[in-house]
């Protein structure tokens, strides 16, 4: 908003066109974007039903848009069957109130936290069973899935219109900071005033937009890149079964995979102190690895200490190879 | 944006009353009312018809249209309040709330004068004054009687 120039409303325009909707709009700081796309529309009085495993952003989101939230169980369409049953049925016990709540479902594509898709095509007939509408949070799934890399909704062969709010990051596979949200116009067109992460920030810096123009640009000119980066997430994924001590945690074409303990030896700091062991060996020998790190007093469900372990379609097979042997022997030296 | 513009209330219907000359617009305003009904009717018709028109928009705009016109920051918490329990967030007695409490009183006595106590235009300008009254006493703060208008 504040110091926004041509290069902003570029990448708005093509981000709106790669994702064929009508409109898009660009947040400053990726975190922020579906912090405050939520609030923008879910008031008090409205009822959000979210999955348990949804990222800390938006579980910010929904703190401050003080509406009622439902968890239901990570990716379980009847938990939230049923949720949405209780809710129908005090509808029709108060339906002059029910006149006025807003529904909301929030999911995400590929979940940060557990490396798993959400069920997209029975989400949407769960929306227009129950009339409630879908917030979609495409972090990591954006430029990963699909044939173009537009996502999930490419991934499963859903129209986009049927979901009412994309938002991404571009942190992830645009190398950029800030992120987007994308849908029709007057959805996003909304987020212009209340969108307290774009209204009251300043633009993302014009050098960064133009490097997810250029991104974009080479996403569309080079559509193999997205299943060169399947292959790649398939190889790692099966190289990282065989670990003694440690299990695999998400789905083979996710690029972000959840190395767990296979035993827990107690308490949480105890795995992660281990596990530590092991990123600290890794790194002794040449490749970079990271504790999946979490804000422990304010989640609220917080996932078990992993090793978060993300491939970019960048890296050759050999080096793949290297990582995944040098884990194995990481495993053994220290949990053996 | 302009200098002077900006400003950090939540929900500025809560001072739209205190505003510079609200007061005096709203006066003037009853008396322009007042001036335009007399060539047709007899004077204790039109006093008793601008009372009751009076108390009318008055309870509507006051007491029936809930929520703000406008989007505002704080998560919809004044959605379901009246304009009349948005006034200085709920404080009551504050000088806004006495004015217009006391305004419809004024118009009573004088309508009640106009009118020569005449005892059909008495029952119905005190029922039109005690509709407008009523909801204005702090105990009937954001009380809705048999759920009209609750949500």
């Amino acid at each position: 908003f504040f110091s926004q120039i041509d290069v902003h409303l570029e990448l708005e325009d093509q981000l709106a066109k790669f994702m064929r909707t009508e409109e898009a709009i660009i947040y400053s700081y990726g975190f922020a974007t579906i912090a405050s796309a939520i609030p923008a529309y879910a008031k008090r009085g409205d009822i959000v039903f979210v999955d348990e495993a949804a990222c800390f952003a938006i579980q910010k989101g929904l703190q401050a848009s003080r509406s009622n939230i439902k968890l239901f169980r990570h990716n379980d369409m009847a938990d939230l069957e049923r949720l949405l049953k209780e809710q129908e049925t005090e509808d029709q016990k108060n339906p002059r109130k029910a006149r006025v709540t807003r529904r909301f479902i929030v999911v995400e594509g590929l979940y940060m936290n557990t490396g798993d898709v959400c069920p997209l095509p029975e989400l949407i007939k769960l929306k227009y069973k129950y009339k409630v509408r879908i917030f979609l949070e495409e972090s990591l799934s954006f430029g990963v899935l699909g044939e173009h890399g537009r996502g999930i909704t490419e991934h499963f062969g859903i129209n986009i219109d049927d979901i009412d709010l994309i938002s991404a990051n571009m942190e992830n596979s645009l190398a950029s900071i800030g992120g987007f949200c994308c849908g029709r116009s007057f959805i996003i067109d909304h987020q212009r005033l209340s969108g307290q992460g774009y209204c009251f920030s300043a633009s993302l810096p014009p050098l960064l937009a133009a490097a997810a123009i250029e991104a974009l640009n080479i996403m569309e000119d080079n559509p193999d890149i997205f299943q060169t980066l399947r292959t790649k997430c398939a190889r790692i994924h099966e190289a990282l079964q065989g670990i003694s001590g440690l299990k695999v945690v998400g789905e083979t074409f996710s690029p972000a995979l959840h190395l767990q303990l296979e035993e827990s030896c107690g308490s949480r700091e105890n795995d992660m102190k281990l596990l530590k062991r092991v990123v600290d060996y890794c790194m002794n020998n040449g490749i970079a690895l990271t504790q999946a790190c979490y804000l422990e007093k304010e989640e609220k469900c917080l996932p078990p200490p992993s090793i978060r372990v993300v491939i970019t379609v960048e890296q050759t097979e050999q080096e793949l190879d290297k990582a995944a042997s040098l884990l194995k022997e990481a495993a053994q030296s220290v949990l053996n | 944006m302009n200098v002077g513009v900006a400003h950090s209330e939540v929900n500025p219907n809560t001072r739209v009353m205190n505003s510079r000359g609200i007061w005096l617009a709203y006066v003037i305003g009853v008396l322009h009312v007042v001036l335009l009904s007399i060539p047709f009717f007899s004077i204790p018709v039109v006093w008793t018809l601008t009372n009751i028109i009076h108390n009318l928009v008055m309870y509507l705009l006051l007491h029936t249209v809930k929520g703000t016109p406008f989007e505002t920051p704080d998560q919809g918490k004044d959605r379901l309040l009246t304009h009349w329990e948005q006034i200085d967030y709920g404080t009551q007695c504050t000088s806004s709330r006495k004015f217009l409490s006391i305004s419809p009183v004024v118009l009573y006595l004088l309508t009640s004068f106009y009118t020569k106590y005449d005892p059909a235009h008495f029952v119905v300008n005190t029922a039109s004054l005690l509709s407008v009254l009523l909801p204005k006493l702090p105990q009937f703060h954001g009380v809705r009687l048999f759920g009209i208008n609750t949500y």
